[in-house]
């Protein structure tokens, strides 16, 4: 039985073997990209929206509402960044009901991309946020004594990421291959169903997660940080 | 199970160029739109607030006009009704002076038409009262009107000979004037009076239908009449007594 798909070749450039993880991740690259343009080139403030806008702008606000939840004062560039896990996360789950195609968060490299990712973004954002020092600072908070365990927290939070992701992904995945062994014609029809749900909940939790490590990070006493506006 | 450190590598990439093409096709857009949105909402809803202030403006103002408009209205309405007030009682005026005026000239008229019948009436009982008396003369007495004219007036030009010899002054002659031709005896009789008061004087003799009936003697600028005018006078005026007191009358007994 097959537990990843990064062993799994999907084509072939230039003597390149692209797996299926890299190949299926481009798809869902490409569709959120296209679905986007599409929707967004004739976007004109005195137009309309239409279903298709309108759509995308209830997915948006609420990726904002419920970064804004957790930190009201989190910055565009941590919606960009938890938007963007959600969105993958769930498009790549939800397109587990596409005959052939393998989710690529049923990877554990494309979890530990996406954990190593928000281990990086943390600092990064806290960094941003506090200044190189501030941020090294809470890592000594409450008391230097704390310095390792903060340490050990830090790495273990972007392991538990991956690791929560994965497990739950391939989980689904594996329970469905058991199944399918047992009764072909009905529970994998069931077990695709759950797992659809449980993929729009690992990308809910992934994505809620990084963003409270990342809004944790840039939680400071200091003055708020001004409302911003894209140009 | 195993993490491939390379596709991790490359995980990492495809998730960073996702998140850039996302930002740049979907983040932004939207967020964007919606910020326009809101603003162009926010601007109308100032527009609207605005154009309420104005409309809440306008609409005092406008209940303002028509207050001012009703009060200056029932003034103006005061104003015409006392115009024409003013008119009609000038109208009045002019109908009450027009009214006035036609009836003087009604009432001259009246004079007039009655000052003509009174002439009338003197004429004819002139006329009337001339007759009468010569035919009763003449039938009582069996003498001549007209010679009893002429004698009265030589009657009466002898009492006045000093007058009318002082008036004659160098008069040669005398006219007397009568209603008809005089008889030759009678015109004999007074031309020899008359030479008797004034011998240089030669009288001549001429009739004018128009006269009242009588004898009129002019010596240069001398005039001795005798004519039946004031006993018609008198008879209008006895006439015009009985005609008064019997028209009263008249009034009394059907007033």
């Amino acid at each position: 039985m097959e537990l990843t798909p990064d062993e799994t070749t999907l084509f072939t450039v230039w003597g390149l073997d692209i797996s299926e993880t890299v190949g299926f991740t481009w798809g869902v690259m490409i569709l959120l990209t296209l679905t986007s343009i599409l929707v967004t080139r004739n976007l004109r403030p005195d137009v309309p929206p239409n279903r298709w806008r309108t759509t995308l702008e209830v997915i948006v606000t609420a990726i904002q509402s419920q970064i804004e939840e957790i930190s009201p004062r989190a910055s565009r560039h941590v919606l960009y960044f938890s938007g963007t896990l959600f969105l993958f996360i769930a498009f790549s789950n939800l397109l587990l009901v596409v005959p052939g195609f393998t989710p690529p968060t049923a990877s554990l490299s494309t979890t530990a991309a996406l954990a190593l990712s928000v281990l990086i973004a943390v600092p990064l954002f806290g960094i941003t946020r506090q200044g190189i020092g501030g941020y090294l600072k809470t890592y000594v908070q409450p008391s230097v004594v704390m310095l390792p365990f903060n340490i050990i927290s830090e790495f273990s939070r972007g392991i538990s990421l991956a690791i929560r992701l994965y497990g739950n992904v391939m989980s689904g995945a594996v329970i469905a291959g058991i199944l399918l062994g047992v009764a072909p014609f009905f529970f994998p029809v069931v077990m695709d169903v759950l797992g659809l749900l449980t993929g729009l909940i690992q990308a809910y939790i992934f994505a809620i997660l990084a963003t409270v490590y990342i809004s944790s990070a840039t939680a400071t006493a200091g003055k708020p940080l001004p409302k911003e506006k894209d140009k | 199970m195993s993490v491939d450190w390379i596709t991790v590598l490359a995980q990492i990439g495809n998730f960073l160029v996702l998140v850039w093409l996302l930002k740049r096709f979907l983040y932004k857009p939207i967020l964007n739109g919606i910020d326009a949105r809101e603003s162009e909402i926010a601007a109308r809803m100032g527009e609207a607030e605005i154009a309420q202030k104005q409309a809440s403006v306008a609409e005092a103002a406008f209940l303002e006009q028509k207050r001012a408009l009703l009060v200056d209205n029932s003034e103006q309405v005061e104003r015409f009704r006392q115009q024409t007030e003013k008119e009609k009682d000038t109208l009045l005026a002019v109908t009450r002076e027009s009214l006035e005026r036609e009836k003087q000239e009604w009432q001259a008229h009246l004079n007039s038409e009655r000052d003509r019948f009174i002439s009338e009436l003197q004429l004819a009982s002139a006329e009337t009262l001339y007759q009468l008396v010569r035919r009763a003369l003449r039938d009582l007495a069996d003498e001549d009107l007209e010679e009893r004219i002429g004698l009265h007036v030589i009657g009466k030009l002898k009492s006045m000979k000093p007058e009318l010899v002082s008036a004659a002054g160098n008069a040669e002659q005398a006219v007397a004037t009568t209603h008809k031709p005089l008889p030759d005896r009678t015109q004999e009789k007074i031309r020899t009076a008359l030479a008797g008061l004034a011998p240089d004087l030669e009288l001549g003799f001429t009739t004018d239908p128009g006269q009242a009936p009588g004898l009129i003697l002019r010596v240069g600028s001398v005039q001795v009449a005798w004519t039946v005018d004031s006993y018609t006078d008198e008879l209008t005026g006895m006439l015009s007594e009985r005609l008064a007191s019997g028209g009263t009358g008249w009034m009394q007994n059907h007033g």
